[in-house]
């Protein structure tokens, strides 16, 4: 009996704990199972529950002034998106559209577009990007399922329309379209990071790690002052509105240091909402408008003649016909002259006298004289879709060429090119590059770019005679008189051009383009300027009278907020040259 | 059977042995949960700082247009009647020392 029991209790054992073996082994391959075999998969499932990389988008950068002052800065914004969840059906989508109407400004086109997608099935679908924190907050109150919010960034530029072509605008995504924006966007976007998010059970992040630093985008300060800009811009709407102009532009620079102050255009438009609905309001007439430029290119012509033949100066002319025939062609002076000096002729503007010096100078050296002064191409200035101009090689001119350019005719050049020209003399024959960005941000503070290396295009002394025998006289007794400003002397070209019609297939003595180019003080030129108005059409038309008082007016008052001193006292005293400029180069 | 009566040290050992154990563990959930805790303020802090700098970055930029020439010349000509001086209001320094000389 005993022995049986004995034998019952021993198997009773080994069935139990072959049992528990068997239990330990069904746990030891299911153990196997999942951290070998499944080893990678679970392994990625766990990652997923408690962590997550996000890519981080770094922040686009700041556009400053020479002052400092903001310009273009990006800002935190929300998006609205629609979140599908499986087994929603399409009418509950589209009912909860219906009721975002109500809270925001949805256009057909943008509801349609959404309806569209909700028709393909998409799982993700934006509502409406970079709305404002109030539309989000009624959209947040209205608490409609499947609607969320992320977080994006907008350009936001506090001047509004001002400096708008030299800003130029971005897309919804931020990328530079325009203007600086696209120039520099390789500068201002930075780069990409990602993040790794840890989570806790309840999905909150509790820790995190940078996987990739996400570079933000370096801050630009540019060349120009916000406030000579709103000098400038004032008074060319002005001019524009008052002369009933079809478009105008002002440039003003430093021609000592080739830095743009002010590039203003006329009609102008918000860069907050770009692109404008008028593409025409978004061309920087300033560099893409190539136009004849008339009696102003005789500058060159005076450049030239005094470099190659210094004798010139003492030549006589004679204008008495008051008009030119060569070949069918007939130019007129807009007045009378008897005989006219070499720079009388350039202060009184003639034609005749004009065409006398070309015909001396002959094609070749016309031609490289006004390449010298870089006409036909680009100035190199930091701005995308700069024009080069039109100036034909004198292989294709016709004998009628040589007399119209000296004239300014059969040439297209633009605003800045002339700038470019008239800083050359005002810089003593050097020409220093057009520019727009004066220094990066940086980890120490700022990084000034190097000014460029001047190039000599023109004699010191020929550069001083023009500038002082010609262009000052223009201003004090010639076609330029009203640009003349109280207490200082000022110097420069003005020029009337008739516009070339297509359908006449001649040019329209109806339709004119005015401009006056100068620089101010002569003898330390602290500014200079372009001014030129197109088809001006409230009676006035020269140059000299609607182009000319505009660069007065612009000069006088960004000489006032220079803290400039008059050369002259109200007394005609005669007072030191013009005294420092106030902090100009202080970004 | 006879069961082996545990020594006082014995018994004090095993006390001993679970005390230092539950005290690791306990430790060691602890460390684990002020860590989260930690994390989570951070978290939160990191998102404050971010806020405030943007928030800066907003006020800078809102700076920058309400002292925008054009709204400062306004303000200037319509709300203060301001208006610009006239060429014999302005006296430099420098014609006061040719006066004097």
């Amino acid at each position: 009996m005993k022995i049986q029991n004995s034998n019952l209790s021993r198997l009773r054992i080994l069935i139990i704990t072959g049992g528990l073996l068997l239990w330990f082994l069904l746990i030891f391959g299911r153990l196997v199972e999942l951290q070998v075999f499944k080893h990678e998969e679970l392994k990625n499932e766990a990652i997923e529950q408690n962590r997550y990389i996000r890519e981080i988008w770094p922040t686009r950068g700041t556009i400053r002034d020479s002052q400092g002052k903001i310009l273009a800065r990006s800002l935190p914004v929300p998006s609205l998106f629609l979140a599908r969840v499986n087994g929603e059906d399409k009418d509950t989508l589209l009912e909860r559209i219906a009721s975002l109407q109500a809270l925001l400004p949805l256009s057909p086109r943008e509801v349609q577009r959404i309806k569209n997608r909700i028709d393909q099935g998409d799982r993700f679908i934006w509502i409406k990007r970079k709305i404002s924190w109030e539309e989000l907050e009624r959209v947040k109150q209205a608490k409609i399922p499947g609607i969320f919010a992320q977080r994006e960034s907008k350009r936001f530029y506090p001047l509004g329309p001002h400096l708008a072509h030299v800003l130029g605008g971005v897309d919804i995504d931020d990328l530079g379209l325009g203007g600086i924006e696209y120039k520099y966007n390789e500068y201002l976007q930075g780069k990409k990071g990602r993040v790794l998010f840890r989570r806790d059970a309840l999905r909150r992040k509790y820790d995190f790690q940078v996987i990739e630093p996400s570079v933000p985008g370096r801050d630009l300060y540019l060349t120009i002052d916000s406030n000579i800009q709103y000098i400038a811009e004032r008074e060319l709407e002005r001019a524009v509105l008052n002369n009933q102009a079809s478009w105008g532009t002002i440039i003003v620079s430093n021609p000592t240091t080739g830095e743009i102050l002010a590039m203003a255009s006329f009609p102008d438009y918000d860069p907050n909402n770009f692109p404008p609905a008028d593409p025409a309001a978004q061309i920087n007439r300033a560099i893409q408008e190539n136009f004849e430029p008339g009696s102003a290119l005789k500058i060159i012509l005076a450049a030239a003649a005094l470099e190659l033949k210094p004798e010139s100066f003492e030549e006589v002319f004679d204008c008495s016909t008051g008009h030119f025939s060569l070949g069918g062609l007939v130019i007129r002076d807009y007045k009378k002259f008897s005989l006219l000096s070499f720079p009388e002729i350039f202060i009184h503007s003639s034609n005749v006298g004009a065409i006398q010096i070309a015909l001396e100078l002959g094609p070749d050296n016309l031609y490289s004289w006004l390449k010298r002064f870089g006409f036909g191409e680009k100035t190199g200035i930091d701005l995308p879709g700069e024009e080069d101009g039109i100036f034909r090689p004198p292989q294709s001119w016709t004998i009628h060429s040589l007399p119209h350019l000296a004239i300014g005719y059969e040439i297209s050049v633009t605003a800045i090119q002339l700038l470019q020209a008239i800083n050359i003399i005002a810089n003593d024959g050097l020409l220093l590059p057009l520019r727009l960005l004066k220094a990066f941000a940086c980890s120490e503070g700022l990084e000034v770019l190097p000014s460029p290396a001047p190039v000599r295009r023109l004699s010191s002394q020929v550069a001083r005679e023009i500038a002082e025998k010609i262009l000052a006289k223009v201003v004090e007794s010639g076609t330029g008189k009203a640009a003349a400003l109280a207490g200082f002397q000022a110097a420069g070209k003005t020029g009337t051009a008739q516009k070339y019609d297509p359908f006449l297939k001649s040019y329209n003595s109806t339709k004119h383009r005015s401009l006056f180019v100068g620089f101010v003080p002569v003898d330390k030129p602290a500014i200079s300027m372009v001014v030129v108005l197109d088809e001006p059409k409230a009676g006035r038309y020269y140059g000299g009278e609607i182009a000319a008082p505009v660069f007065r007016e612009v000069a006088r008052r960004v000489l006032l907020y220079l803290g400039l001193t008059p050369q002259f006292s109200p007394d005609k005293i005669i007072l030191a040259s013009s005294s420092k400029t106030r902090s100009q180069n202080k970004p | 059977m006879i069961k082996k009566k545990l020594s006082k040290t014995e018994i004090l050992f095993v006390v001993l042995s679970l005390t230092v154990a539950l005290s690791c563990l306990t430790f060691y959930v602890w460390y684990q949960t002020e860590l989260i805790r930690l994390g989570l303020e951070n978290q939160k802090a990191q998102e404050t700082i971010k806020q405030l700098e943007e928030e800066i970055k907003s006020l800078e930029a809102q700076r920058s247009s309400l002292l925008s020439p054009e709204r400062v010349e306004k303000i200037a000509r319509e709300y203060l009647q301001l208006t610009e001086p006239n060429s014999n209001q302005l006296i430099y320094e420098e014609w006061l020392a040719e006066v004097k000389k």
